[in-house]
């Protein structure tokens, strides 16, 4: 009796121990692949792959016309991923205005091949039993993670010169798949983290994950509708983004907790 | 008839029905401030299942329309862009400067802030989790828009005649007096790691 309980306590204190370290690691490697570098420079030619998430009439007139306010660059932003939710017309054909009428204008470098629009399942539709929301979630998660890898049946193969798959930055304002989006671009960075520590040894597979360190940043813009409260995404996303933008000063400085990156108040950011 | 054409566009935006807003622009008071500043023309756009409360309310008018020629259409896919340049003042085609009044959807804001028309931003308060108040009442302190409920909007009439001579321009310039801020451009640079 007496022996048992004390192998008892030495079984609870070397499981105590090392969930502890479990949740130390995780933790450590988390914190570590969320606060990845962006590159310390990078010269004017280089590709880069610009991912946009686009949704709902609001959220899309809100990104496009902050496009055009910050004078987009095409051939600075040399490749572009709009995402767009199933049955959001609206926001693909918004998309197809904004390379074809606005970004032809402005660059005669600038192909048809330079963008691709790719539709992911909507995580929960209006009128859906919340039964079967969870399950469409995850269909709409894992898309996005297709997407994201740029394995999506409707993504065509990126421009050559393009390295990796994987978008450099992600833009957003803030519809559902935003949501979807971020975090799987966030469990990619730690998936690609942790799988670092196993291939270390290959100097090729090395340079691989040596670019990957910097891709997948994530830009979360704050609807301008925002005055005073969160949106919903903003809310579930405010730990998660790398940057988080406010239009309206009531919003500066939130973060998730002490100790966190905090919001930016960058001002209007629309037309 | 046209040679002194001054308009009034309501829009109440494609999402959420707003009945509360259509009465009270089809009212005989309303009409009659409308009257009183010299507009000519109401057009309202009412959205998908309001037909039947548009042609109820229009039937319950004193004949004449006090003076207001009024029409009305359901939505406009291709965006209300054109119906809110007949708001804008143009004296080739013999119109004078009018009004919009619009539910406080982002779209429809930011469609009347770009053509310079003085705006009334009437917030539906039925709708749930309603940011759109804030929006309205911040964008009235800072004298780009008027606010209104939508139970006074006679006065809000009056109160957007006052509107132009104030109405600061569109979209924000950061001056030198104000805070300077990182730019979306910029921030996606600094993402992207370029310096320049």
């Amino acid at each position: 009796m007496y022996l048992s309980l004390n192998s008892l306590m030495w079984l609870l204190l070397f499981g105590g121990v090392t969930g502890l370290t479990a949740v130390t690691l995780l933790f450590y490697a988390l914190s570590t692949s969320q606060n990845t570098n962006v590159p310390k420079w990078r010269a004017r030619s280089t590709p880069t792959h610009l991912l946009v998430v686009l949704g709902s009439g609001g959220h899309t007139a809100e990104m496009f016309s902050m496009l055009r306010r910050m004078n987009f660059d095409p051939s600075k932003y040399t490749y572009r991923t709009y995402v767009v939710s199933s049955g959001d017309n609206f926001s693909a054909a918004k998309a197809v205005e904004f390379e074809t009428e606005y970004l032809r204008h402005k660059s005669i470098d600038n192909p048809a091949e330079s963008y691709t629009i790719v539709t992911v399942p909507r995580a929960r539709r209006v009128h859906q039993s919340y039964l079967t929301a969870p399950f469409s979630t995850l269909n709409s998660f894992w898309a996005c993670l297709l997407v994201l890898r740029g394995r999506h049946a409707d993504q065509k193969p990126l421009p050559a010169s393009m390295i990796s798959p994987y978008p450099d930055t992600i833009l957003t304002n803030g519809p559902a798949t935003a949501v979807c989006i971020v975090l799987a671009a966030r469990l990619l960075r730690l998936y690609n983290y942790i799988g670092g520590f196993f291939s270390s040894k290959d100097p090729s597979q090395k340079h691989g994950l040596e670019s990957t360190h910097y891709q997948l940043r994530t830009v979360f813009i704050e609807s301008w509708a925002r005055v005073t409260t969160l949106s919903l995404s903003g809310k579930i996303l405010l730990p998660f983004a790398d940057r988080f933008l406010v239009q309206w000063p009531a919003l500066e400085g939130l973060r998730a907790w002490k100790g966190m990156r905090k919001t930016e108040y960058v001002g209007m950011l629309v037309d | 008839m046209t040679s002194s054409m001054k308009l009034c566009f309501v829009t109440v935006g494609a999402t959420a029905s707003f009945h509360l807003l259509l009465q009270a622009i089809l009212d005989e008071s309303f009409l009659v401030a409308l009257r009183e500043h010299e507009y000519t023309h109401l057009l309202v756009q009412y959205g998908k299942d309001s037909q039947t409360l548009f042609e109820e309310s229009l039937s319950k008018l004193p004949s004449g329309n006090c003076g207001i020629e009024i029409n009305g259409f359901d939505f406009n896919h291709a965006g209300l862009d054109s119906e809110m340049r007949l708001a804008q003042a143009n004296s080739s085609e013999g119109r004078s400067g009018g009004l919009i009044i619009s539910h406080a959807g982002t779209g429809s804001i930011l469609g009347a802030l770009r053509l310079g028309v003085p705006l009334v931003v009437v917030p539906n308060s039925t709708l749930k989790d309603n940011h759109q108040e804030e929006l309205a009442r911040e964008l009235q302190k800072q004298g780009y828009v008027v606010a209104s409920k939508y139970q006074d909007l006679s006065t809000a009439v009056k109160r957007a005649e006052a509107l132009p001579s104030r109405m600061l321009t569109w979209p924000p310039v950061n001056g030198i007096g104000q805070r300077r801020h990182r730019t979306l451009a910029q921030v996606v640079s600094d993402e992207m790691g370029f310096l320049d």
